[in-house]
C-alpha cells in the first residue's frame, strides 16, 4: 500500500508542479499585458488631460480624440472625471461628465454589469452613481433580479436614490436590515430635504438602524426645522434614540426651550447626563449652574468631566470652579474641577 | 530489533497521518483564501475610503505606540501615524522605562511638554511617571512610565485612551495611510458586531520609505528574510483569511490590531506576565464571547499593510520565533480549558484542537519526520519506503504550499510587481524545506521546551531602524 501512496505522492507532486510551472508562465504573461495596457492608460492620459482641461474650463470645441476607443481609453477617462469631481464640484462639469459618460462610457459599463467578475461589476456601479449615469437605470434594475451581493444591492440603493427617489424609498422599505447605521448614513445623507422630511415623519416605521441614521443624519445637516423632529424623540421610550437626540440637538446648537433638557440631570442612564451637560453650554451659566455643580458630583467620571467642561468655558466658569474647590467635600469632584482648571489655564 | 520496528513503524505511521492531515487543512483553507482574495482584485476600494475619511462614517481611535528602547524606529512610527488618512485619532507614546534615549528623542522631535492629566485605572499598572503632550500635534500624547513590560505598557495606553476602539502598534512598525481605514473597514459595517480586527503584515526590510510612508517596495537581498516574506505569505493564505472567515482566529498580529476598549477592559487588558500578549487577549476576548453568549466576532483583514522590520540575523529570528511559540503555549493553556469544550462552539471544538495539535506539537511531529528520515537512512532498507512518503509529503507541505503562496500573491496582490523578483523567491521557495524549516522548527521546539520548565524572558529584538537606519531620528 506503501508503495502505491509513494508512486501516486510522486504523480500528485509532479502534477502540481507543472500546474505551478504553467501558472508562473500565465503570470508572466498576464503581466506584460498589464503593462501594455497601463501603456494605453499612460497615452490617452497625455494625449488627452489638456484637451480636456480646455473643453470643461474654457469652453472649447468637443474633440473627437476625447472619445475612448479602448477600455484603456476609459480608465484614463475615469482618473480624469474622478478627479475632476473630487475636487471641483461644478455643476455645469458635472453636466458634461454625465452627458459625456451617457453617450461614450454607456456600452463598456453595460458590458461590465454583465461581467462574470464581481469587482467588474462594483466598480461599474460605483462609475454609474460618479457619473450619474441615469440612461444605465434600467440596466441596474435588470440585474436585480440576479442573485448579486449585499455589496451591489448596497450601490444599486445608492443610484436609485440619486436617479428615483420613489423608487429608492420603496426598496429601501424592502431592504430595512442588513446593512450598518454607516451605510443607511451614506444613503440618507444624499436626499433632498423634503424626501428627508418625509423618512423622518414616517420615523415608527422604520428598523432600528434607519431610525439611528436618520437621527445622526439630521445632526449633521444642522438645519433648524429637525430641531422639532428631535425634540419629539426625547420622550421615547429607546434610551438610544433618546440619547441620540439629545446629541443630534447639541450638535445643531438651537437651544430654545432649556426646561425640557432639565428632568435628563437626573436620569438612570449616564448618557443622558453627560449629554445635557453638554447642551448647558448653550445656556447661560447663571441659570445653568446649580445644574451643572450636580453633574460635577456626579457618579460617572465622563459627566464628572463634561460637566467641568462646561462650566470653565463659560464666562466667569474659571471662578466658579475655584470657588467650588473651596467648599466642596467631594473628593473626585474637586480633583476634576482641578484638572480642567489647570487644562484651562494651560491652554491659554 | 523487534521494539524498534515497532517503534519505527508506529510513529512514521504518526508522522505520516500527521502529515496528511496538516496538508488537507492547508489545501482547505488555501481554496478558501483563493476565492475571497481573488473576489476583490481590481476592485476599486477608493470609494469606500473616500466616503469613510469622513468622521461621520467612523469611530474614532487612540493608536498606542509602546516603545521600550526604540530610540531608531519610534519616530519613524510616529509620523507613519500621523500620515494616516483617517478622521479621528490620538496617538498616545508610552515610553516602558528605556534605558536609551528614547524618551529624549520623543520629546526632542515632538516638542512634548510635560502635563498634570487624569489618569482612569481601568486596569492595574505600574507607575506613570509624567504625561506629556505634543506642543505641535495636539493630539500627540507621550507617557513615561516605570518598566514594567509591553503589555503593562499598552495598558497603560488603554487606562489614558479617550476613543471607543484602540489600536496597538509596535515601535518598530510602519503604517499604510489607509490601513486603519481598511482595518477599521469590519467593525463600522458590523456596527459593532465585529469587536477586533487584525491588519495583514508585510516585511519592511528593503522598502523605501520617508517620514512615515513606504513609497516603493523592493524584496529584500538577505535569504532569511526573504524566507520570512514567503512565511508570511502562507501564513495568510493558509491560515488568517480562511479562519476568519468562520470566526475561529485566535491570533491577531500585535504589530497592528484594533480592539474595542470595552471588551479590552472587560478582559482584563493585556497580561503582563504572558509573553504572547496579544494573542491571548485574542483568545480572552472570544472566551468572554462565548460565556456572555452574545453574538461578536474578531476577523483578519486581508489588506490593510503594517510595515514591520523582520530579523536579519538567525540568532535575532530564533529569538523571536522562540519567544512566539513560548507565547503561544502560554495562551493555550492558560485557557485549556476551552479545549474542546462545547460551551465554547467552534472555538473551543475547532480552533482550539487545531492550535494545539498543528501550531503548538506541529514543529515536534515535523521535527520528528525530519528525524525519522534521515535515522530510516541509517536502518536500511525496510524503512525506505515511509521515508520516502515522508520526503514527498514534505516535498508538498513545503515546497509546493511555499511555491503556490507565493505565485497566488502575485496573482492576487501584487507586492513585488517585478519578474526578476518574483523569480528570485519562487526560487528560494524551493529550498525552504531544506534549510528554513527545519530552523525554524528547531527554535520553535525549543520555546516549547523553554515553556515547559517554566522559563521566560525579555528577548528584544536588536533594530537597525527600517527607514534607512531611522533616518528621521
Amino acid at each position: 500500500m506503501i508503495h502505491l501512496s509513494v508512486s501516486f505522492l510522486a504523480i500528485v507532486i509532479v502534477a502540481l508542479l507543472a500546474i505551478l510551472g504553467l501558472f508562473t508562465v500565465y503570470l508572466f504573461i498576464q503581466r506584460e499585458r498589464e503593462a501594455s495596457f497601463n501603456k494605453n492608460r499612460k497615452s490617452y492620459l497625455q494625449r488627452s488631460t489638456q484637451l480636456w482641461n480646455v473643453y470643461l474650463f474654457e469652453e472649447g470645441l468637443f474633440s473627437v480624440r476625447l472619445v475612448p476607443r479602448s477600455r484603456a481609453d476609459v480608465e484614463a477617462i475615469e482618473i480624469i472625471f474622478l478627479s475632476y469631481l473630487k475636487n471641483i464640484a461644478s455643476p455645469a462639469i458635472r453636466l458634461e461628465i454625465k452627458n459625456f459618460s451617457n453617450r461614450y462610457l454607456k456600452e463598456f459599463y453595460k458590458k461590465d454589469l454583465a461581467s462574470k467578475r464581481w469587482s467588474t461589476r462594483m466598480n461599474a456601479l460605483y462609475r454609474i452613481a460618479d457619473f450619474g449615469m441615469d440612461e444605465l437605470l434600467d440596466t441596474c434594475r435588470s440585474i436585480e433580479h440576479k442573485k448579486i451581493s449585499k455589496e451591489e444591492r448596497f450601490q444599486l440603493l445608492k443610484i436609485y436614490s440619486l436617479f428615483q427617489p420613489d423608487l429608492f424609498t420603496e426598496k429601501l422599505k424592502q431592504l430595512q436590515d442588513g446593512y450598518s447605521e454607516s451605510e443607511y448614513r451614506r444613503l440618507l445623507v444624499l436626499l433632498d430635504d423634503d424626501l428627508f422630511i418625509r423618512f423622518f415623519d414616517a420615523f415608527q416605521d422604520w428598523s432600528l438602524n434607519i431610525q439611528f441614521a436618520l437621527i445622526d443624519t439630521a445632526a449633521v445637516r444642522r438645519n433648524a426645522p429637525y430641531v422639532d423632529k428631535l425634540k419629539h424623540l426625547l420622550s421615547h421610550n429607546n434610551a438610544e434614540i433618546r440619547i441620540r437626540a439629545l446629541k443630534g440637538i447639541y450638535e445643531i446648537g438651537i437651544i430654545d426651550e432649556i426646561e425640557i433638557y432639565l428632568p435628563f440631570v437626573s436620569s438612570d442612564v449616564w448618557e443622558e447626563r453627560l449629554m445635557a451637560a453638554k447642551i448647558f453650554k448653550h445656556a447661560p451659566l447663571a441659570n445653568m449652574y446649580t445644574y451643572l455643580e450636580q453633574l460635577l458630583q456626579d457618579e460617572n467620571w465622563w459627566v464628572r468631566s463634561q460637566a467641568a467642561e462646561t462650566i470653565a468655558e463659560a464666562r466667569q466658569g474659571g471662578e466658579r470652579l475655584q470657588q467650588f474647590i473651596q467648599y466642596a467635600d467631594d473628593e473626585y469632584a474637586v480633583d476634576m474641577a482641578k484638572e480642567t482648571l489647570m487644562r484651562k489655564q494651560e491652554s491659554r | 530489533m523487534r521494539m524498534l520496528d515497532y517503534a519505527m513503524s508506529f510513529f512514521g505511521g504518526i508522522i505520516l497521518f500527521y502529515m496528511l492531515f496538516v496538508i488537507i487543512s492547508y489545501f482547505m483553507m488555501f481554496i478558501t483564501a483563493m476565492f475571497d482574495v481573488r473576489k476583490r482584485y481590481r476592485l476599486d476600494h477608493s470609494e469606500y475610503d473616500d466616503a469613510h475619511i469622513d468622521a461621520f462614517y467612523s469611530k474614532p481611535v487612540s493608536l498606542l505606540v509602546p516603545a521600550y528602547n526604540e530610540e531608531v524606529g519610534v519616530v519613524d512610527t510616529v509620523y507613519s501615524l500621523l500620515n494616516l488618512r483617517y478622521p479621528q485619532t490620538e496617538i498616545i507614546i508610552i515610553n516602558d522605562g528605556s534605558t536609551d534615549s528614547t524618551l529624549q528623542t520623543i520629546i526632542d522631535h515632538f516638542e512634548m511638554k510635560p502635563v498634570k492629566k487624569m489618569i482612569r485605572e481601568h486596569i492595574p499598572t505600574k507607575q506613570v511617571i509624567q504625561v506629556y503632550e505634543s506642543a505641535i500635534y495636539s493630539n500627540c500624547i507621550l507617557i513615561d512610565k516605570v518598566n514594567g513590560g509591553k503589555a503593562d505598557a499598552l495598558n497603560v495606553g488603554i487606562n489614558m485612551s479617550k476613543y471607543p476602539y484602540f489600536c496597538s502598534i509596535d515601535g518598530d512598525s510602519i503604517l499604510d495611510e489607509k490601513s486603519l481605514l481598511r482595518v477599521m473597514k469590519p467593525i463600522i459595517l458590523s456596527d459593532g458586531e465585529v469587536v477586533a480586527a487584525g491588519g495583514n503584515i508585510r516585511i519592511a526590510n528593503g522598502a523605501k520609505m520617508q517620514l512615515g510612508s513606504v513609497y516603493e517596495t523592493r524584496l529584500p537581498e538577505n535569504y532569511l528574510v526573504i524566507m520570512q516574506v514567503v512565511e508570511y505569505f502562507r501564513a495568510f493564505l493558509m491560515g488568517r483569511i480562511a479562519l476568519s472567515k468562520f470566526n475561529l482566529v485566535l491570533i491577531i498580529s500585535g504589530a497592528f490590531s484594533v480592539f474595542s476598549k470595552k471588551w479590552a477592559v472587560e478582559a482584563g487588558g493585556y497580561s503582563a506576565n504572558l509573553i504572547g500578549e496579544d494573542m491571548e487577549l485574542v483568545v480572552h476576548i472570544h472566551r468572554l464571547i462565548k460565556e456572555k453568549k452574545e453574538k461578536k466576532r474578531i476577523e483578519f483583514v486581508p489588506d490593510p499593510v503594517c510595515w514591520t522590520e523582520a530579523p536579519q540575523t538567525a540568532k535575532v529570528l530564533r529569538n523571536q520565533r522562540r519567544r512566539w511559540h513560548q507565547g503561544l503555549i502560554e495562551s493555550l493553556w492558560k485557557h485549556k480549558k476551552m479545549t474542546l469544550n462545547p460551551r465554547y462552539g467552534a472555538i473551543g471544538l475547532i480552533s482550539f484542537p487545531y492550535f494545539w495539535l498543528v501550531e503548538c506539537l506541529g514543529p515536534i511531529i515535523e521535527l520528528g519526520g525530519y528525524v525519522y528520515i534521515v535515522a530510516a537512512f541509517f536502518m536500511g532498507s525496510i524503512y525506505y519506503e515511509i521515508a520516502i512518503a515522508l520526503v514527498l509529503l514534505f516535498i508538498i507541505y513545503g515546497m509546493i504550499f511555499s511555491v503556490a503562496s507565493v505565485l497566488f500573491e502575485a496573482w492576487s496582490m501584487n507586492t513585488y510587481p517585478k519578474k526578476r523578483e518574483l523569480l528570485h523567491i519562487l526560487v528560494l521557495s524551493l529550498t525552504e524545506m531544506f534549510w528554513y524549516r527545519p530552523l525554524t522548527l528547531l527554535w520553535r521546539c525549543e520555546g516549547l521546551f523553554r515553556f515547559v520548565i517554566g522559563k521566560s524572558e525579555w528577548g528584544n529584538m536588536k533594530r537597525v531602524g527600517i527607514a534607512e537606519k531611522g533616518k528621521s531620528a
